[in-house]
Parts: structure tokens; C-alpha cells; sequence
């Protein structure tokens, strides 16, 4: 570029059109591949699921399923007053997979020691928010539906 | 242009001749003919590290060839691929297992490698492209540890790639975009299998063979780096054949180290961190199972994020983790410029010290995530592994102050002394491991101010008394 003041002269003009085309090339090079990178948006579920039959039975035996929402992940179970809870399985620290623990009525992450309770608030390590609570009710019929879409419930 | 002619009679017959004439090899020759490594006070070992490396990296190339014949990326085929020749494919656990072993003595020598290069100050002028070329590689070393250990898509590598992708969300500003790049989603599934099966066979070795190129062409147009106190030419060794063989000669016992580790340890030591046993197939619906550990030369960045609480100065625990493991990165890769001293030529003790204190930083990180002393169970007892480590961190201190003063480098402790306060006041007083880390820098930046402030009084000193 030429100094303040100098005049434009035919050199400083194409080396200004070189340095912008080079530029534009690059953008148009990068931009398709980036985006090819960005994977594409997944579909988000909302409305209600309900657990499915091995899904039923494993929570009739360990007190507690992992059901898939999406692309979400959902920890079902049942405290000990047998009353059924949701919440997001996916720890709010680095995104390990939580896991009910009966005898001690937490929700634990292995990987780095946190604990929730079992409205998903934090108890101790470091998860810095609560896990997602989602409603969870048992149909006259005996099958059990998780509630979606409606946010975080105040607890 | 003329074509080059080497040395060699026009008339001459003969391969060399032939292509002597074509491609000019005689200079070639002679510059390996007059080669020198230089010779100093300290052992010759140092030298040979990078060339071990290079020859696990070899063996990586050529076993992980190998298991391209039978893997297969897929939901379906992935485990099943990697169970199938460790089980049924002749000599295929063999295989397996020289690759997850050379992958993991390559780190070994790769750091070792690295650690001597800062000891000897080898980074200092002109060689700073050398060091941060070897930093890249270092760097491109974590990544194909940490894309490899997705292929196998058991429950071990899931929850690991979870975590180790987890952590892009602390980069600022593109952290989101960058976690859903590298994931092929919102969360790890068999779409981060396939993005990490291209850049470990593919870009990651693209890339580490173009720089290993830089990094050796830098070295031979250089030469090795002399040792500070033996910097004017002294005595040499022969490059060829003297040097060459003696790495050879090594290169042949790796080779059976590696041959008899692969043979009667084929899934590893059994040390968390450092084994390989194919265990579950990943289930994205199971939860994280107790005791899950990432590779030994990860353990440390795992424990600092268990050590950092829920929120640090705005920001969340893990990002502020994230960032301290940045800055380290950082300052390690800057060092040619940081050590002023060792740019002047001068000794730089402070440096050495540096190093020393990295490694039992690094090491009593590592105890801890090893869950040293915590008892049996999921749960270990957290203050009985901070305890129980703490005098294994001091042992590894003082094991580092032997060494120098071995080496006669014992001139500077600060950085140690900072790096063994902290151990003592979390391990025995019970003070939470980062109030502790906060005190020790405190006192160690009290300490270096007063060096500093001391050294220019000395300065002024001087020039003040100097006569007119």
C-alpha cells in the first residue's frame, strides 16, 4: 500500500486487486469446506417418549434406564419412595454419561466424581450446572412417559 | 541449466556413476563423510532420543498399515473389525499390540526427548525453529493418542473422546462450532468415529511427515546443538559410521524391547492409562463406569479438571482448566524466546529448574489420577490419595535435585521449590490443591522479584562504581 498522501500509481493499483483477489479466492475455497464440515442440524424430539418395553424392564430391574431423546440422552428412575424421575443424563462438567445410585440416592458421574441430587442440583465436584429435569409419570396402563419440550422445571 | 554432475568420471559404469551424474549425490556423501555430533561433558544418550522416536514412529507406520487390512469404521464393524484381528487374524493380536506399545514408548521417548532439549538448553539460537517444530510434533504425537483411541469404539474410548472433545467448548468464540467439527454432531457418535479415522490415518500422518522432514533438514543443516560449557569446537564423533551405528545398534534393541513388551504384555502393563484391553462395545445409553481413565500422558489434564471447582473467575471450572493447560502449552513452546540467558549464551539454571518443577507438577497430578492410597472402591478417599502422593511427588522432587546435582546444575530451585510447597501444603495441611498452587506462585513470584530487583542493583552497582 502506498504511503498517506503518495499517489495511487498503476503498481500499488494491481498489487491492491492481486492481494483482494487472493483474499476472495481463499474465502471461496474455505468458506464449502468449512460448511461441508458443520455437521448438519439434528432433529430435536418435543413431544412426549415413552420407554419402550426392554426399557420398562430395565427399570424394573436396576431402579433406573438410560433412554435415547433425539440426540439427547434421558436417565429414568425410580427413588426410594418409588416415585419416578427425568433428568438429563448428560453431566453438565464434560459430557460423560451420569448414572443412578440407589444406596446412596445420588446421581453420580464417573468420570470426574460429580454429584447431583436427585432433583439434578449439584452436590459436590465439578459440574457447574444442574442436569435438565424432565416430568416423568406412570399411565394408568403401566407405561412410563417422559415429558420433553417444556425446559427445566423448577424444582 | 546443466545437469549436475557429482564427481564422478564421465565415462564411469556403474549404479553410482549413473545416478551421480543425473542428480550430483558426491557432495552428498561428503557432508555425511565430515558430519560431526559433538561430544560434552554430559552423557552421549540425549542424542539418540529423537532417533528412537523416529524409529517408533516408524513401527507406528507400518503396524497401523497393517491393521488398515482388517478395520473397518462403522457402528457395526468398528469393534467387531478390531476383535476379529486380535482373535482370529494370525499374528493379528500381535500387530495390535506393537502398535499400542510403540504408540506409547514413542510418547515416552518423544518427551524424554523433549525434557533433555530443555535441560541442555539445545533450543537456544539458531535451533528456535527446531524446538517449536518438535513442539508441533509433540502436539500431532497427543493428537494421534487421542484419535486413535476412538477406533476401537469400546465404552473406554467414548467416554474419553466425550470428555477430550468436551473441552473444546472452552475455546472462546468458536468453541460450539469447533465441539460439533470435531464431533460430526452435537454429541460423540459414530460420525466422530469416521472425522477422527481420516485425521488419524490420514492428516495427522500427512502432516507429521512433513514437519519430522523440516525438523531433520534443520537439524543436519545445523548439526546437533554443542553443549553450553563445550560450545567452541572440541572433540566430535563421526556421524557416519560411528553415530549412525550406535543408532542403529539401539534402534534393534527397541525393536526387541518392543517385540518382547508386545509378546508377553499384548494388552498392556495394567496400569490405568496405559492398557488395552478391547473390553465393551460403546453404548451411548450406558452410563460412565467407575474408575474410567484417560492415556497416562492425558492423566494430568484429567486431574486438573477434577481439581478445579464448579466456577473459577466467571468462568466455568472446566474452561478456566482448559485455559491454564493453554498457557502451559504456550509458555513451553515460547521458551527459546523466554530463556534470555540461553539466548546470550550465558547458563540458565532457571530454566533447568523450570523443567524440573514441570515434571513433578506433572507428576503428582498424575499419582493423584492414579487414585494412589485412595483404598478399594469406586469412591476413593480423596485426602488419603492427596496424602499418599504427596510423598511420592517429594520423592519425585528430590529425585530431580539428585539428578542435578548430578549434572552439576544446581544453581536454582525456585521453580521446584514452588512445585513441592504446593504438594506439601494440599498433600499434608489439608488446603485445597488450587489455594495451594495459588500460595506457591505467590511466593515463587515474591522470590523472582527479589532476584530480579537484586540482579539490577548488582548492575547499577557496577556501572555506578565503574571509573569515568
Amino acid at each position: 500500500m502506498p504511503p498517506v498522501g503518495e499517489k495511487i500509481n498503476r503498481r500499488s493499483l494491481l498489487d491492491v486487486l492481486l492481494a483482494i483477489g487472493v483474499v476472495g479466492w481463499l474465502a471461496s475455497v474455505l468458506f464449502p469446506v468449512l460448511r461441508y464440515l458443520k455437521p448438519l442440524g439434528v432433529q430435536t424430539q418435543n413431544g412426549p417418549i415413552k420407554l419402550k418395553g426392554e426399557e420398562l424392564s430395565k427399570l424394573e430391574k436396576d431402579h433406573s434406564v438410560i433412554v435415547r431423546a433425539g440426540a439427547a440422552r434421558i436417565v429414568v428412575f425410580e427413588d426410594s419412595t418409588q416415585q419416578l424421575r427425568a433428568l438429563s443424563a448428560k453431566c453438565t462438567h464434560e459430557g460423560c454419561t451420569v448414572q443412578y445410585v440407589p444406596g446412596e440416592s445420588v446421581i453420580w458421574c464417573a468420570c470426574h466424581n460429580g454429584r447431583f441430587d436427585l432433583d439434578g442440583r449439584v452436590l459436590a465436584g465439578p459440574p457447574p450446572r444442574t442436569l435438565e429435569k424432565y416430568s416423568c409419570t406412570r399411565e394408568s396402563d403401566g407405561s412410563v412417559v417422559v415429558q420433553l419440550g417444556r425446559g427445566p422445571e423448577a424444582a | 541449466m546443466s545437469a549436475p554432475t557429482g564427481g564422478t568420471h564421465p565415462e564411469a559404469k556403474g549404479l553410482y556413476p549413473w545416478l551421480d551424474r543425473r542428480y550430483g549425490i558426491t557432495p552428498l556423501i561428503e557432508f555425511l563423510k565430515h558430519k560431526e555430533v559433538p561430544i560434552g561433558s554430559h552423557s552421549m544418550i540425549w542424542y539418540y532420543l529423537g532417533g528412537i522416536t523416529l524409529f517408533f514412529f516408524t513401527i507406528q507406520l507400518v503396524s497401523g498399515v497393517l491393521l488398515l487390512a482388517y478395520y473397518q469404521a462403522g457402528e457395526s464393524t468398528s469393534y467387531e473389525s478390531i476383535r476379529f484381528i486380535t482373535t482370529k487374524v494370525p499374528f493379528g493380536w500381535l500387530v495390535r499390540s506393537m502398535h499400542c506399545w510403540s504408540a506409547h514408548l514413542m510418547i515416552l521417548s518423544l518427551v524424554t526427548h523433549m525434557l533433555s532439549t530443555m535441560v541442555l538448553k539445545a533450543y537456544r539460537p539458531p535451533r528456535e525453529l527446531t524446538w517449536i517444530t518438535g513442539f508441533l510434533l509433540f502436539a500431532f504425537a497427543l493428537g494421534f493418542g487421542f484419535s486413535g483411541y476412538l477406533l476401537p469404539w469400546n465404552e473406554l474410548a467414548f467416554f474419553a473422546t466425550a470428555v477430550g472433545t468436551d473441552s473444546m467448548k472452552a475455546v472462546p468464540g468458536i468453541g460450539e462450532w469447533l465441539l460439533q467439527v470435531m464431533r460430526g454432531g452435537t454429541d460423540v457418535s459414530i460420525n466422530t468415529l469416521y472425522r477422527f479415522f481420516a485425521l488419524h490415518v490420514v492428516v495427522l500422518p500427512l502432516l507429521t511427515v512433513g514437519i519430522v522432514a523440516f525438523h531433520l533438514i534443520f537439524i543436519q543443516r545445523q548439526g546437533m546443538a554443542a553443549p553450553m560449557a563445550h560450545d567452541k569446537p572440541g572433540r566430535g564423533m563421526k556421524f557416519f559410521p560411528d553415530f549412525a551405528l550406535r543408532d542403529l545398534l539401539l534402534w534393534l534393541v527397541c525393536l526387541i524391547a518392543l517385540a518382547s513388551l508386545a509378546v508377553f504384555l499384548p494388552y498392556g502393563p495394567g496400569i490405568p492409562g496405559m492398557e488395552w484391553e478391547l473390553g465393551k462395545k460403546a453404548n451411548p445409553l450406558a452410563p460412565a463406569y467407575p474408575g474410567i481413565k484417560p492415556e497416562w500422558y492425558f492423566l494430568w489434564v484429567y486431574q486438573l479438571l477434577k481439581e478445579f471447582p464448579a466456577h473459577l473467575f466467571g468462568m466455568e471450572g472446566s474452561q478456566a482448566a482448559i485455559a491454564l493447560v493453554s498457557v502451559l502449552f504456550a509458555v513451553w513452546a515460547l521458551v527459546p524466546w523466554l530463556d534470555r540467558d540461553a539466548r546470550s549464551n550465558r547458563a540458565s539454571p532457571a530454566f533447568t529448574d523450570l523443567a524440573m518443577a514441570a515434571l513433578v507438577f506433572l507428576a503428582y497430578l498424575t499419582l493423584k489420577a492414579w487414585d494412589i492410597g485412595g483404598g478399594e472402591g469406586p469412591l476413593p478417599d480423596v485426602r488419603a490419595v492427596a496424602r499418599a502422593c504427596a510423598y511420592w511427588g517429594l520423592v519425585v522432587a528430590a529425585a530431580t535435585v539428585v539428578f542435578r546435582f548430578a549434572m552439576g546444575s544446581a544453581r536454582f530451585f525456585d521453580f521446584t521449590a514452588a512445585a513441592a510447597l504446593q504438594i506439601v501444603l494440599h498433600g499434608f495441611l489439608g488446603v485445597s490443591y488450587l489455594a495451594a498452587g495459588a500460595i506457591a506462585v505467590l511466593l515463587l513470584a515474591v522470590s523472582l522479584g527479589v532476584r530480579m530487583l537484586r540482579s539490577r542493583n548488582a548492575a547499577r552497582a557496577t556501572v555506578g562504581g565503574a571509573p569515568r
